[in-house]
């Protein structure tokens, strides 16, 4: 039935706004990206499309529904690189070329007069300097279910393996690398583009950056450095790549591959921000304290009296919250009945999260 | 539609409605009052007896457990507490339906329903109203210019003979000096069947304080069309009308006649009429939620018909009335 008694809500000082940053902690082991779910490469939860452009990671095997896409994987490089000139040798080089474009005119967007698609730099600087432009990348985009809003500054952290390839073992976390984020934090260390804040992906100890992180777009620019200095980054058939024979060699979907056997782990927090209205309502202390609930009364009589002298009591469970034209508009309840009688004045809290 | 967790300290569970996400995505979501509710709260479970004392009479009902909010509208609060300033009641209005033949034109309910009828699947020869009369059904006519009614009454129900009685004193002091005098309702009525509901009018008038019958009833009855009203049920597909609500000034008197005219057995408030006016061309709707070429329900005849039911509320006492119904009309 419809409620008929309501206490209307003063804008100025029963209704306020608050805005909270939730964060949950992301871990993903590299179990779960090479190996957990059939035998590399061809794991169940690694999704391959025809197009051949990215490479998919699900939590789960992804022809499952109850399979969580996690993130992408693809490499590209930039048209001016070293490695785009060997186009005889190239597998999918427009392919590879293009994926490095597309990142780049989404997250850093174009400069100069002729409008030429930036490239990424290993810097907060975005001058193009020769030393930190980052031509060739592996990329990681992150699915929006784990980022949510995005990925909270200085807490990604990703650990590469950067010994010797074996495919059938842990050899290439002989050696790892781990890159943090370390040096940002909400409010320095990183630069604001196009695609918003990215910072950078620091190798633990050396300092040297081999990386960059777009904290809102959830995007991980690597260096292809980290490996630069091993013969086989990729080993198959017993032919040895290192990373830039497998950018130039091997089509994205290997390159994915390959890469995704150096993983060891990849953590960061993400972030939601939440905007809530409360709506204190006040409930006076001379209102609300008889009830329209049809048990209420006995043969007209308020049960909960025996003489007219008598406190009447109402219990609260319900709060309903309405618009002028009398929609409710959202409900919240109590965890436990609520007393209220003319000796008390209650003041509840409600709020809604948006 | 779990219980809360009550283990700990009070929490509020709180959600937008079906209704609250529409205007949020219409864009005109805009909160501006709050109502309260104790659905779950049963009154009886009050023991103002026991034998331990005071602090254990709402023992059990503080021990409610209480539902998590949910998101449908009619599940958010179906009967809110009232904001009546008063301390001192010890008795509230109830509405009742008068059955009672004394009114020329009320009807009473047969089998347990009120019967509207739907005059679209007459012909020249047969006529479902004299059907119903054939089968002695009573009957809405189902038209805006019906002289039947449903015949409310709200007062204090305390019993014929029982303190308080249903003197004009104590309407006085009971009733109207707390502020529980309905001088409107609101009728609830499905608006997929209904295209409107008629009501008293203001200057009708009843009382018993000498009239030409046995029972010194004088009364005047007249319908009029109710207001649509933005007061919403909750329920879909209700829509509400507010009808006028007149002094119901049947009066307790030395020889007990107020009991011929009246169901309330102290202190009367408000009295109202309603008539139901069914919607011009609903054919799809008796097979869509009804029953169509029946012969069981009416003895001698083909009808099509749908069960409905409609809600009465009092603006200002809250009190509630349910009526079952169904719009009936032939094959």
């Amino acid at each position: 039935m419809a409620v008929t008694n309501f206490e209307m809500l003063d804008a100025t000082k029963d209704v306020t706004t608050t805005r909270t940053l939730l964060h949950e902690s992301i871990p993903l082991t590299g179990t779960l990206i090479s190996g957990t779910y059939g035998t590399f490469p061809d794991e169940g939860n690694i999704k391959n499309y025809t197009h051949g452009q990215f490479q998919s990671v699900f939590d789960y095997p992804y022809l499952s529904s109850s399979a969580n896409h996690i993130f992408d994987i693809t490499i590209g490089y930039d048209e001016s690189s070293a490695l785009s000139e060997s186009t005889a040798l190239s597998t999918q080089q427009s392919k590879k070329i293009n994926m490095y474009n597309q990142f780049s005119q989404v997250l850093l967007g174009y400069t100069g007069s002729t409008n030429q698609v930036r490239k990424f730099e290993l810097d907060l600087d975005l001058d193009e300097s020769s030393g930190t432009v980052m031509k060739e990348a592996v990329f990681l985009n992150f699915s929006r279910l784990i980022t949510k809003d995005q990925i909270k500054k200085g807490t990604f952290s990703i650990t590469l393996g950067t010994a010797s390839w074996n495919a059938d073992g842990a050899a290439p976390f002989e050696l790892v690398k781990t890159l943090t984020d370390s040096s940002s934090t909400a409010t320095a260390g990183t630069t604001n583009t196009l695609g918003g804040d990215y910072g950078l992906l620091k190798e633990n100890g050396s300092g040297v950056t081999r990386g960059i992180v777009f904290y809102q777009a959830g995007v991980v620019a690597l260096s292809t450095s980290s490996w630069a200095s091993i013969p086989d980054f990729l080993s198959e058939s017993n032919e040895k790549y290192t990373i830039e024979d497998t950018f130039v060699s091997q089509s994205l979907t290997s390159s994915c591959d390959a890469f995704r056997h150096r993983v060891q782990n990849i953590t960061f927090n993400n972030a939601t921000e939440i905007n809530s209205a409360i709506y204190f309502c006040r409930v006076p202390h001379n209102k609300y304290n008889h009830s329209t609930n049809p048990t209420y009364l006995s043969s007209s009589t308020i049960r909960v009296k025996s003489v007219n002298t008598d406190t009447p009591i109402a219990y609260i469970t319900t709060i309903g919250l309405y618009s002028s034209n009398n929609e409710l508009l959202a409900v919240a309840k109590l965890s436990e009945p609520l007393k209220k009688e003319p000796t008390n004045e209650l003041t509840l809290r409600v709020r809604l999260d948006y | 539609m779990a219980f809360l967790d009550n283990s700990g300290d009070i929490i509020l569970d709180a959600v937008l409605t079906e209704t609250g996400r529409r205007r949020m995505a219409q864009g005109n979501f805009r909160i501006v009052k709050f109502g309260i509710g104790d659905d779950e709260i049963d009154y009886s479970l009050y023991d103002k007896n026991h034998a331990s004392g005071s602090a254990y009479y709402d023992l059990e009902i503080l021990q409610t457990p209480v539902f998590e909010a949910f998101t449908q509208v009619n599940a958010g609060i179906n009967y809110g507490l009232l904001a009546t300033t008063a301390t001192d009641l010890l008795y509230l209005p109830v509405a009742k339906v008068n059955e009672k033949t004394a009114y020329g034109d009320n009807i009473a309910k047969t089998s347990g329903l009120y019967y509207v009828v739907d005059a679209a699947g007459d012909t020249s020869t047969s006529r479902i109203s004299n059907k119903l009369s054939d089968a002695s059904v009573n009957y809405l006519e189902g038209t805006g210019t019906g002289n039947k009614y449903i015949l409310i009454e709200t007062g204090l129900d305390s019993g014929f003979g029982t303190v308080p009685i249903g003197s004009s004193e104590n309407r006085e002091s009971y009733i109207v000096a707390n502020n529980l005098n309905d001088t409107s309702f609101t009728v609830f009525v499905d608006n997929r069947f209904f295209s409107s509901v008629r009501g008293v009018t203001s200057n009708s008038s009843v009382n018993n304080s000498g009239g030409s019958t046995g029972t010194d009833l004088n009364y005047s009855i007249s319908l009029t069309s109710g207001t649509p009203t933005s007061l919403s049920l909750g329920i879909e597909n209700y829509s509400g009308y507010k009808i006028n609500g007149i002094a119901n000034l049947i009066t307790y008197n030395s020889t007990d006649t107020d009991q011929d005219t009246s169901v309330i057995g102290g202190p009367r408030s408000a009295m109202t009429a309603i008539a139901l006016v069914v919607k011009a061309g609903i054919s799809a709707e008796y097979t869509l939620y009804g029953s169509t070429s029946n012969t069981t329900r009416l003895a001698s005849s083909t009808i099509d018909y749908v069960d409905t039911t409609v809600y009465i509320q009092g603006n200002t006492s809250g009190a509630i009335l349910t009526l079952p119904c169904t719009i009936v009309r032939l094959s």
